[in-house]
């Protein structure tokens, strides 16, 4: 067994194995000296002069900066005007010379005062540039203590980075070719380290709280940012294991790269759409690679956010009708204006609801304001004319709401004619199931439609009654319910029955284990995050039909989750042993 | 279309508009606080009421400006006509280096 074993996110997948080495560790407290009287000037001198070096070593570090990391160059040049900013160095100077405090201590009094100003700001972006300020004054403080007089130590062979946090500047004063993988005891699922690192595509582990405790320099380790590890000083038999599962793991992604584009079908010619969920332009680009058969959900809420005034009609045609010609002739579907909950508008925020995820959003916003919805109706259709649209309805719960939203969309249908504007006359248009009402009485709204996507996350929390990000309860989110497993097949068969095609969306779809049961149900697509496609085509294109209907017979005569998630992990565990271990299931949770 | 610049008794002032899609995040703030530091003129920017120094990247952060948002700019010096140009224009080109 190795030493210790350290869990941590990863946050870009593979596998190293290699020397550990520290870039920089945490700082150690800073000193908190009153200076003497008379010393004011030249204690401000030395600040000054410490934010003048800090600054050339970035200026030095983003001038490094190869062609193809030119976001990282953006944030090292914010860290440079951060350094300079006089709001920083002007604020601790004049703390220096009222408090008669060393420059360290007036630079951590500043950045608090700094911090607590910004804690009042509503937008979280902006709110967390704090921690870019405290990198840049932890730097500051580094120099002035006579640290890092130095560039931050180099390696001279292939190593394991280790860090308390990397900095863009800190990773990019770094030769790139030797570094293996990242390890760092700061940072979450979002932080530069992992943008950083998918961008290199090395494996990275943030957040290990004990990493500087347990790592020393030169320490042989493992780095599994498969499932989040980090094993310190492991045996023979741990390195003899993962040195398969590297190996294993990258020839695997080698091949289900090169097959990504051979078509989504199953052994025995069952052939299913693999679309894409996005919500920017930018993401269309990783579909296509990856083999994707169009974007089957595309947000369209972003466009909303963090703006006081709703866009344009042409700002959301030009975006809407760039995608549908990029993805020409693959198919695109918009789905309306989903506000609410987790995201809400300016205007919906002062609506201070008790239980917003039950609140007036989605199709119920856009049929109260509905200046917002006419225009978003408008622009789709408008970029219609550019490739092959759908338009989707999220949470509808009745056929009223439905026909509302179809009156509406027939009006403006109107308009369009009467100004001579081109559209599809033929878009299909589809609705989300993810309500279950909207289940129950899925045939009569089958009747209304062109097509279902069924949303199962939301489907899932509203059926059980759960919210999944409450810690409390989450463990009953259970996308193998036979409650949900039902819904899912009466959704099905409804649609067929009206001869309408079905669409899954949501992370089931891209569950290894749930996917098989979809498929015996004779789902028409799924629409799964980008990065999925690969691997999930890959397992598809082994499947055979006749045994996915046969394990769904099984699950539907099953009555409690715990025997059906037992049947599904066994049978599908010992069809695909090996490439399993490259995947995290939904199902996991209940070890 | 840029607005004209006009001259008060606290100095010249113009209005801008935030028309880059992120609005006034890290990278347009760091580019504006950097051009702003070119000139002598000591320069403003203000926001419902509150004003703020245009030469200070946390400053700027500070006022969380989203895209579609109008703020004056406002110059006091020797070359603040000048400073209200080349800034004005920055946000009208969406911070885009040259």
């Amino acid at each position: 067994m190795a030493r210790e074993i350290l869990q941590g996110i990863a946050v870009s997948a593979g596998v190293s194995i290699g020397k550990a080495f520290f870039t920089n560790r945490r700082r150690r407290s800073v000193s908190f000296e009153i200076i003497p009287p008379g010393a004011a000037d030249s204690e401000v001198a030395r600040l000054e002069q410490a934010a003048d070096d800090v600054r050339e070593d970035l200026a030095r570090a983003r001038d490094n900066v190869p062609a193809e990391l030119r976001d990282h160059a953006a944030i090292i040049n914010s860290h440079m005007m951060i350094c300079q900013d006089p709001k920083l160095i002007r604020a601790a100077s004049q703390r220096i010379r009222d408090h008669h405090i060393c420059a360290e201590w007036a630079l951590d009094q500043a950045v608090d005062a700094i911090a607590a100003a910004f804690s009042a700001i509503e937008d979280p972006y902006i709110r967390e540039r704090v921690q870019d300020v405290r990198a840049v004054a932890e730097r500051i403080q580094a120099r002035l203590v006579g640290r890092h007089a130095e560039p931050l130590r180099t390696p001279d062979e292939r190593i394991v980075l280790m860090a308390h946090d990397l900095t863009p500047a800190d990773a990019m004063g770094l030769p790139t070719v030797k570094i293996m993988s990242f390890a760092t005891a700061e940072g979450g699922k979002t932080s530069h380290t992992g943008i950083l690192a998918r961008s290199l595509q090395i494996p990275a582990v943030v957040g290990v709280s004990s990493l500087e405790e347990s790592v020393a320099d030169g320490d042989l380790v493992i780095v599994d940012a498969l499932r989040g590890l980090i094993l310190v000083d492991p045996d023979e038999a741990e390195l003899a294991d993962y040195t398969d599962l590297k190996y294993q793991f990258e020839n695997y992604q080698k091949s289900i790269r090169r097959q990504s584009t051979l078509p989504a079908e199953t052994l025995d010619g069952y052939r299913i759409d693999v679309q894409a969920n996005i919500e920017l332009v930018e993401e269309v680009p990783q579909v296509l690679d990856g083999g994707g058969d169009g974007v089957g959900l595309y947000r369209t809420e972003y466009a909303f956010l963090n703006r006081r005034t709703p866009p344009t009609e042409e700002e959301l045609y030009e975006e809407y009708a760039q995608l549908a010609s990029l993805l020409s002739p693959r198919r695109v579907v918009f789905r309306t204006l989903d506000v609410g909950a987790d995201k809400m508008l300016a205007e919906q925020s002062q609506l201070q609801e008790p239980n917003p995820a039950l609140g007036l959003r989605a199709i119920r916003f856009c049929l109260r304001h509905q200046e917002v919805f006419r225009r978003q109706l408008r622009a789709i259709l408008r970029a219609s004319a550019h490739g092959s649209a759908s338009l989707l309805f999220p949470m509808i719960s009745g056929l009223h709401e439905l026909r509302q939203a179809k009156h509406i969309l027939n009006e403006v249908r109107a308009e369009l004619d009467a100004a001579g504007q081109p559209y599809d006359p033929d878009m299909p248009v589809g609705i989300m199931v993810e309500l279950p009402s909207a289940v129950l009485i899925s045939e009569a709204l089958a009747q209304e439609v062109d097509f279902f996507s069924i949303g199962t996350n939301d489907l899932i929390q509203y059926s059980l009654g759960i919210d999944r990000g409450n810690k409390h309860v989450s463990y009953l989110y259970q996308p193998l319910h036979p409650a949900i497993v039902r819904s899912i097949k009466y959704v099905v068969d409804s649609a067929h029955r009206m001869g309408i095609s079905v669409c899954v969306c949501g992370e089931v779809a891209s569950d290894p284990y749930c996917l098989p049961i979809l498929l015996g149900m004779q789902i028409d697509a799924i629409s799964i995050a980008p990065q999925a496609i690969p691997g999930i085509k890959h397992i598809l294109r082994r499947t055979n039909m006749e045994e996915c209907k046969e394990l769904l017979r099984d699950v539907l005569s099953a009555s409690t989750v715990s025997t059906i998630n037992r049947m599904v992990k066994e049978t599908i565990y010992n069809r695909f042993p090996e490439e399993l271990t490259f995947f995290s299931s939904m199902l996991d949770q209940d070890d | 279309m840029q607005e004209p610049i006009e001259e008060t008794q606290e100095g010249l002032t113009v209005t801008v508009c935030v028309v880059n899609d992120q609005g006034l995040h890290a990278r347009p703030a760091a580019r504006l606080a950097q051009e702003a530091q070119k000139f002598g003129s000591e320069l403003f920017l203000a926001m419902d009421g509150m004003e703020v120094d245009a030469k200070s990247i946390l400053d700027i952060l500070s006022l969380a400006a989203a895209k579609g948002t109008r703020l004056t700019l406002r110059g006091v010096g020797a070359d603040a006509r000048h400073a209200l140009e080349h800034l004005s224009a920055l946000f009208s080109n969406r911070f885009r280096e040259e």
